[in-house]
């Protein structure tokens, strides 16, 4: 029993922090069209720069709140810098096939990674480094018994739940949330509609490089930090998003935490050596029985 | 006033508007038709900004349109109802009526709420189907919708693109009714293209017809339709 509610807590934990992932993947994609493979390069930088200033004297949560905002600029700076001059229309003869169009800002993003992990390198020395957790890590006990979750665990599912409770408040009632939907839906008509789509994308991919930062700042405690680290944690992510159906943000989300949960019970129940199996093989499953997702919308595709 | 002259629209290769030239008289309706591919759709399109001209001029009320993008001209008081029905089915009917008067928002507000009263009042059925998503409206609904959309954003001009298609006779006749009155009423300029030309020429002022990208005829309504070889020549009846 005891095993079987510490894989609870601890699936829910990972999992909620791969559904944060997930939500930064599927913001971007819905917003902008592009699967972006420096998401969390974006998040590895952000979170080098809060160990950096915790290693300086500062507090956890002024550094915590400094990664969030180089996450969000971060965001914002790769659609402003590199995916708006793409689509804009100099490049429009490269871009003039729809297979074009959706390969080079793809391929952009890798190159933006590549970038981002060598900087990283440059800059910290490419070296692990831990990162501290704002709580412990180790098994709460209570009146002497030893739970089987941490505090930790408790803190990044409750910042998560905020944070999806704020998205969710953010897209279903107000106007700028509206807006951004409508966005992703039906440009044309949004457009029409006196939207500006251009700030709307750009605020996708700040929105989402928030939620990545976050999600690294919750992952490197228990993962340790390198250039590197976080490349694992945005394959897991991207699969959350294809189960859980890439145009959806709930969708993602859900994704997010059954991957943990999987991942976490074959951990305990199996042996770690069995997670990539198993995601696979979710994975075959989704695509075989339900290939746009569990929450996704089948995309009707025009010849 | 809307003026357009010597427009040029191209899709690649292909000549869509050909050298159009017309204006449309504020507090009218204008229609445009023609047969299928005659370039109605695209001089909507070229005017509300979602094409781009190759040459020519567009200009509301003496400033020019040209090079402007679709969100700035919507700002100008000109609305588009494309073909189509074009509504987001998977938002609420309230979502995407609020979403026609976002930009007004921030200056507008109280005025943002009479507006969408009022297309409630103008549409009685869409207020009873305010929570359900648009995806499940009928057609004749959907194109109230469209039309609402529109309209809160208090446009001087209407651009309305075949509102008739795919509806039946009955409810043709009431939309285009409701956009007579609102003419006749408020003020509301509208360019309304149509392949039904009986029914637009009825309650239009004047009339152009366009062939292959070309104006072939700029008339009165009442005289377009008087016309027996102008119409045995392009509208085939």
């Amino acid at each position: 029993m005891e095993q079987f509610l510490s894989a609870v807590f601890a699936g829910t934990a990972s999992g909620s922090i791969y559904a944060l992932v997930a939500l930064g993947l599927v913001l971007v994609w819905r917003g902008a069209g592009v699967v972006n493979f420096a998401q969390m390069g974006q998040a590895m930088f952000s979170t080098y720069v809060a160990s950096t200033m915790i290693m300086n004297g500062y507090s956890y949560w002024v550094a915590f709140f400094a990664a969030l905002a180089v996450g969000t600029v971060l965001g914002v700076a790769v659609d402003l810098l590199v995916m708006r001059p793409l689509s804009g229309r100099r490049s429009s003869a490269m871009l003039a096939s729809p297979a074009m169009r959706g390969t080079v800002p793809v391929i952009a993003s890798l190159g933006i990674l590549g970038i981002l992990q060598a900087a990283a390198g440059m800059i910290w020395v490419a070296e692990e480094r831990g990162f501290p957790a704002p709580v412990s890590t180790l098994g709460l006990s209570i009146g002497g018994t030893v739970m089987p979750f941490t505090a930790f665990d408790l803190f990044v599912i409750g910042i998560v739940l905020v944070t999806l409770i704020i998205t969710t408040i953010f897209f279903q009632k107000t106007g700028m949330g509206l807006a951004m939907r409508a966005s992703a839906l039906n440009a044309e008509v949004a457009r029409l509609s006196g939207i500006r789509t251009s700030s709307v994308r750009t605020l996708s991919w700040a929105l989402s490089g928030a939620a990545s930062s976050l999600a690294g700042l919750l992952v490197t405690p228990s993962a340790n930090l390198s250039p590197n680290t976080l490349d694992l944690i945005l394959i897991i992510g991207f699969t959350a998003c294809v189960i859980g159906g890439l145009d959806s943000l709930p969708g993602g989300v859900l994704g997010g935490f059954i991957l943990g949960l999987v991942i976490s019970f074959v951990n305990v129940y199996s042996s770690p050596s069995d997670i990539f199996l198993a995601i696979l093989a979710i994975l075959l499953i989704v695509l075989l029985v339900r290939p746009q997702g569990i929450l996704g919308s089948k995309e009707v595709r025009r010849v | 006033m809307l003026k357009v002259e010597n427009l040029v629209t191209e899709y690649g290769a292909v000549r869509a508007l050909d050298g159009v030239s017309f204006t449309a008289a504020e507090g009218k309706i204008t229609t445009v038709i023609g047969a299928n591919g005659a370039g109605k759709s695209t001089l909507l399109r070229t005017i509300s900004g979602l094409e781009r001209a190759k040459s020519g001029q567009i200009s509301w009320a003496d400033k020019s349109l040209i090079g402007k993008a679709p969100e700035s001209i919507v700002r100008s008081g000109i609305a588009h109802v494309p073909e189509g029905h074009a509504v987001i089915s998977q938002l609420t009917v309230a979502e995407n009526i609020e979403m026609g008067s976002l930009f007004r928002l921030r200056n507008f507000r109280s005025d943002v709420k009479l507006a969408i009263e009022e297309v409630y009042e103008l549409f009685p059925r869409l207020a009873e189907r305010s929570k359900q998503l648009a995806g499940t409206l009928s057609g004749g609904e959907r194109q109230m919708l469209a039309i609402s959309r529109a309209l809160v954003s208090r446009p001087k001009l209407l651009l309305l693109d075949e509102p008739s298609l795919g509806l039946a006779p009955l409810v043709v006749e009431q939309i285009i009714q409701t956009v007579n009155d609102l003419c006749r009423k408020s003020g509301l300029t509208v360019l309304l293209v149509e392949q039904n030309a009986n029914s637009a020429l009825a309650v239009a002022d004047y009339g152009v017809l366009l062939s292959l990208g070309k104006v072939v005829a700029n008339l009165p309504a009442a005289e377009l339709k008087a016309d027996a070889s102008l119409r045995a020549a392009y509208l085939g009846y």
